[in-house]
């Protein structure tokens, strides 16, 4: 134990200069995203109107959701493959078993954050409790979830409430789009969590676990919180998708998993924990989003938008340590 | 990550952390290769009480056959799981390998004898980009392998436009359909890469220094291996094998689909699991890995001839994994050792 803290550097200065603070929290990425609009508005002119706005907002929201859960488990120096299987059976669930109406609906959002939470206590047991590795633990609840998905939903179908993919895909008076609100709220809680005990203690396990178990954090209690509450959010996150997809996939869940890691790490969160924000997190899934349209407005094939969102993810990873030993070296 | 799941409870230390340097290793791992072993025959002929088709001599030739597909990948993943990483690009390797095999080589290419080769070297580039990825720009190695694996399955999608056409190579036909002693060919090929892998990791230099550099890097080096080499090679073997694979299955199916290697990821890790080495690197055998994925495939047939559907099957395959992840933690064996004495 002596010896971590001897190899840890002096702490540097928690508030950084008004430049690196621009660069390495949400600043850079809501600048790409910027650029990026820029881009698209000029190749589709109709891309201010408040309909698109409110689309692409639509397309956003899911992939948003699931990667502010991810990012809460990777701050806490952990990944997350279970957002998949979470995001699957949510989905299926809302398909085979519709809940008409605003009742309906506040049901099917209880439930989905239901099954996430459930998913989440027992990724939580086996990572803090068991002190399982979280890749590995992860994988293996991915999967069972994955099957569950495929138990209560064979092959894609079945339809979800009408209520739900009506509203809350649509604006509000006609400006604001429901979906945006809900990433709002989300982000609001962020901000008040964050400051709680529970916050804190995420950023400083992740920073240095032993560290923080010294100081007295019950390391054990804020990971397996951390786990429900990023459960919550990929709950949400298959509430979302359903509502834009209106249809069930069993395999819903499947293509967000690695769009998440690059949303985190594209928001400028560091895979090896401690650093990082919801905020910066939804603007990379936002930017991720808008990469895909802005690709095809261009006339690139389908096909090869995976080739562009590895790179990107590569790209994203490399440059988020790179801004990170930047602010290191000060 | 590490630091938790190494510290033993502060009180009972000094009790447990007697001198077990050269048992830790002996015990462990002697202990899941053989329980693993004993598992695989228990289960073929506690199968004959399922369906008594089940268990038979020609069933246990199927699962051998079947076997050698997740027995060759999970050599490749065991590998750079020993070092360390982890390899999700398999199930693009695999796809890429069979739709070179088909759409490259093709039936009746005079020209096979240099292209499968071929087929191979470029699947080997993939990975070399992988570990380029995760030495040079240090990229955590699932992120790296999964955009990798995203990339590839892309560029493949769109190569063919999305119809995988043309048949298999006569060379993997051959290796797949024809028969050597009255054995499936795949068999012997399986008995021969069983022992060739397990020579290769615990028998060679290069074997013991993917251990060293899995156990703790700085050491490896400060020992005078050659570590740079030995994090280069493994996802190199990986997507070698993987290729091998997607050209051998093409043989056993006669054709490439777009979609043919995304069953095989995630057993091969758990074949590794099982097969008692540790997911953070440094400890396990291939002859153990070999147990593992004899044992899923097995589980596999058995869970087919029951007629359970997939979901089920997937979940039961997510349970094993977790399984073996409980059985396998540290503490259990620590535990295991205190009671020995």
């Amino acid at each position: 134990m002596t010896e971590v803290q001897l190899q840890q550097p002096a702490f540097h200065d928690s508030r950084p200069g008004l430049v690196t603070r621009l660069l390495t929290g949400a600043g850079l990425i809501v600048m790409v995203y910027v650029l990026l609009y820029v881009l698209y508005a000029v190749q589709q002119p109709k891309a201010l109107t408040s309909y698109s706005i409110a689309a692409l907002i639509n397309n956003t929201a899911p992939l948003a959701l699931a990667a502010a859960g991810q990012a809460i488990i990777v701050i806490s120096r952990g990944f997350d493959l279970s957002v998949a299987g979470v995001i699957s059976i949510c989905n299926v669930v809302l398909a085979v078993y519709p809940l008409e109406g605003p009742g309906g609906a506040a049901v099917s959002v209880l439930i989905c954050l239901a099954i996430g939470a459930a998913v989440g206590v027992m990724n939580g047991y086996l990572v803090a409790v068991l002190k399982l590795q979280s890749i590995a633990a992860t994988l293996a609840t991915m999967i069972i979830c994955q099957g569950i998905a495929l138990v209560i939903l064979k092959a894609p179908g079945g339809s979800v409430a009408e209520w739900i993919s009506y509203e809350m895909t649509d604006r509000l008076w006609g400006v604001i789009p429901v979906s945006g609100l809900v990433l709002s709220a989300v982000l609001l809680i962020w901000m008040v969590l964050r400051r709680t005990s529970f916050g804190i203690s995420l950023y400083a396990i992740g920073a240095d676990e032993s560290a923080a178990a010294l100081s007295g954090i019950n390391t054990t209690r804020v990971r397996l919180l951390a786990h429900v509450v990023a459960g919550c959010a990929y709950g949400l996150a298959g509430f979302m998708l359903s509502a834009q997809t209106a249809t069930g996939n069993p395999s819903a869940g499947t293509p967000l998993l690695m769009l998440t890691f690059a949303a985190v790490a594209l928001g400028g969160t560091s895979l090896s924990g401690g650093r990082g924000g919801i905020f910066a997190t939804m603007a990379g899934a936002a930017t991720l989003t808008l990469l895909q349209k802005v690709l095809f407005s261009a006339g690139i094939a389908s096909f090869y938008t995976g080739m562009f969102q590895g790179a990107v993810l590569i790209l994203a990873v490399v440059f988020s340590a790179f801004l990170v030993r930047l602010g290191d070296r000060k | 990550m590490t630091a938790t799941s190494k510290t033993a409870p502060p009180e009972t230390g000094f009790t447990q952390n007697g001198d077990t340097r050269g048992s830790a290793r002996v015990t462990r791992e002697t202990v899941s290769t053989v329980s693993v072993a004993i598992l695989c025959v228990m289960l073929l002929l506690s199968a004959r009480l399922i369906n008594p088709a089940l268990g038979s001599w020609s069933q246990v030739e199927t699962v051998l056959v079947l076997g050698f597909f997740l027995v060759v990948l999970s050599f490749g993943q065991g590998v750079v799981i020993l070092t360390g990483g982890l390899d999700l690009s398999l199930p693009a390797t695999i796809t890429m390998g069979g739709i070179l095999a088909t759409s490259w080589v093709g039936a009746g290419n005079p020209g096979e004898w240099y292209l499968l080769p071929g087929v191979l070297v470029a699947c080997g580039l993939v990975g070399l980009a992988t570990s380029a990825g995760v030495i040079w720009l240090r990229v955590p190695p699932f992120i790296m392998s999964m955009a990798m694996s995203i990339i590839v399955a892309s560029g493949l999608l769109g190569y063919t436009r999305g119809t995988p056409r043309g048949a298999a190579p006569d060379a993997a036909v051959v290796l797949m359909k024809s028969h050597v002693f009255g054995l499936p060919t795949p068999v012997v090929a399986l008995v021969i890469f069983a022992i060739a892998g397990w020579l290769f990791q615990s028998r060679t230099v290069y074997g013991r220094y993917l251990y060293a550099v899995g156990t703790n890097v700085d050491a490896a080096r400060n020992a005078g291996v050659p570590v740079t080499l030995i994090r280069i090679l493994p996802y190199v073997i990986s997507a070698v094998c993987a290729g091998f694979v997607g050209i051998a299955l093409v043989g056993y199916s006669n054709g490439a689909t777009l979609r043919m290697g995304d069953d095989y990821l995630l057993p091969s890790i758990a074949a590794v699991v099982i097969g008692g080495s540790s997911i953070l690197g440094g400890r396990g055998t291939f002859l153990g890995t070999v147990g593992g994925a004899l044992l899923l495939t097995i589980l596999g047939t058995i869970i087919s001839a029951l007629g359970l559907e997939f979901g089920l099957r997937t979940i039961i395959e997510g349970s094993i994994i977790l399984f073996a992840l409980l059985v396998l933690r540290e503490e259990l064996f620590q535990k295991l050792r205190s009671f020995g004495r």
